[in-house]
């Protein structure tokens, strides 16, 4: 038997509007697998129906070689075994921390309930209190006991919903290591919802990236995504890219900062080129800088990066303009004359259109 | 340990056997990892690899063969694992001196077989079901 999640085929519909085309994945036990894409791409909607909030239409999904739903076949949630996280937290406000993580147990006698609910109050660090209510707890506290009411019940699978995106960014990841830690302890298949690149970087083995449409586009680690990005739409899903059209020629393209390699693409094909802000190196004219020459038009600190915005100063690109991300505080003055190249494993080919 | 469960069968023997074959070859991979014998890694992957590529082609034949519609789809998603598959081979060869190549190699095999390779061949199974060629549950 495989153990955890498999879904296969799964399509749906709101009010014949699709909002899922086809969607299948795996997750087997001790895994975590992201839904990443933007709002409306189905994501929630896949959760839900893994749930059993929403009724399947088309395709099937089994947890742990249970078929749960199929057309014809709908277990209700509460008989699935899973273990949900949203959001909201969706604490009951008049219930006391441990009563809200024991409120999942019912089938258990109370004691051995009380027991259960402090041991997860505990691996969440939140046993001291138990006896406080929701409105008396940080955001970041509440999200901890919503954690342990998830697992309290020993899932066969937990499915997150956005669950740190009403966490302070300060909190969220804390919150967010200690979450996966407890995740993985638990051995339990994960399913997390989340439209932040970088959370669903963090969290996963294994990212599904979805279309405005409902389809997969890509399934892989999180440095395939990052680093082999099937299309322009994943890789702009992490924000913002340096974009430069050109034709092939020779198996390369021209950039203002240099030829870049071209692989499966035909000869005389319009291409455009993506380039990450941090797909950039640059020299100082002292280390004998070694690419375009280039200005510096801004500077901008974000703390633990800046990002620099460069011209190009000379050629027949002269003018050319590119977002640049480097580590740290970067002092114009203090670097003098510049020169900037692109590094390959940062830039994207793909044909026009 | 994975195994060809029920949800992920085909119910058309050559395949599935061929699936269990490829199953058979990662528990070998990650057993070798789970015991510390990651020197074997280097033979058991590339022969992954190798048969997987020749399952692509024998799939791909048949395929043709019953008039897939979708048989131009399933070609292209073939040619993308292969390129994943390069991947595999390369972390098989930094697994010796990398943990994280080590867990990352069996995770990923996993997922590849599961998720990639059988979950997507079922897309085909209605079909076969439609030409008579198995008959499912």
């Amino acid at each position: 038997m495989m153990k955890g999640l498999h879904v296969h085929g799964v399509s749906h519909a709101f009010d014949g509007h699709p909002v899922l085309d086809n969607a299948s994945l795996t997750i087997p036990a001790g895994e975590l697998v992201c839904l990443l894409g933007p709002s409306g791409s189905g994501k929630s909607t896949l959760l839900r129906i893994a749930a059993g909030l929403e009724r399947l239409q088309r395709g099937r999904i089994t947890i742990d070689e249970q078929v749960v739903a199929e057309p014809g076949t709908h277990v209700p949630p509460e008989d699935r075994g899973i273990g949900l996280m949203f959001q909201d937290y969706a604490l009951f406000p008049h219930l006391t921390i441990v009563d809200n993580v024991t409120f999942g147990l019912s089938r258990q006698p109370r004691h051995r309930a009380r027991k259960r609910a402090m041991e997860m109050l505990e691996q969440v660090g939140m046993e001291g209190h138990a006896g406080k209510h929701p409105h008396m707890l940080s955001g970041g506290q509440q999200q901890r006991v919503a954690l342990a009411r998830a697992l309290a019940p020993e899932p066969r699978l937990v499915l997150l919903d956005e669950p740190f995106s009403g966490l302070d960014t300060s909190m969220r990841a804390k919150i967010r290591e200690d979450t996966l830690s407890v995740l993985k302890q638990s051995g339990i298949a994960t399913l997390m919802v989340t439209h932040d690149p970088e959370e669903a970087m963090f969290m996963a083995d294994r990212i599904k990236v979805l279309s405005h449409d409902g389809r997969i586009l890509q399934a892989g680690r999180p440095a395939d995504i990052y680093y082999q990005p099937v299309d322009e739409y994943v890789a702009m899903l992490f924000g913002h890219m340096n974009l430069i059209h050109g034709v092939v020629s020779e198996g390369a393209v021209d950039s203002p900062m240099g030829r870049i390699a071209v692989d499966g693409i035909d000869e005389g094909r319009a291409v455009k080129v993506l380039i990450r802000p941090e797909g950039f190196v640059l020299t100082n004219g002292v280390d004998g800088g070694v690419g375009t020459p280039v200005e510096v038009i801004s500077t901008h600190l974000l703390g633990h990066s800046s990002i620099v915005r460069l011209r190009v100063r000379e050629g027949k690109n002269m003018g050319a303009e590119f977002q640049v991300r480097v580590p740290g505080s970067f002092d114009a003055a203090e670097k003098g004359r510049l020169s900037a190249r692109i590094d390959a494993h940062h830039a994207f080919v793909y044909p026009e259109g | 340990m994975v195994e060809l469960s029920p949800s992920f069968e085909l119910e058309y023997q050559p395949i599935d056997n061929d699936h269990r074959r490829l199953i058979g070859i990662v528990n070998q991979i990650v057993k070798a990892l789970d015991d510390g014998r990651v020197e074997e890694c280097a033979v058991l992957v590339p022969d992954f690899v190798n048969f997987a590529k020749k399952h692509f082609l024998r799939e791909e034949a048949f395929l043709k063969k019953v008039g897939y519609p979708q048989l131009q789809k399933h070609y292209h998603h073939h040619r993308e694992l292969n390129a994943k598959m390069d991947t595999m081979v390369r972390l098989a060869q930094t697994a010796r001196d990398s943990e994280v190549a080590r867990e990352s190699l069996g995770k990923e095999l996993v997922f590849f077989l599961m998720d990639d390779v059988i979950n997507a061949d079922l897309d085909f199974k209605s079909y076969l079901a439609d030409k008579g060629l198995i008959e499912p549950r």
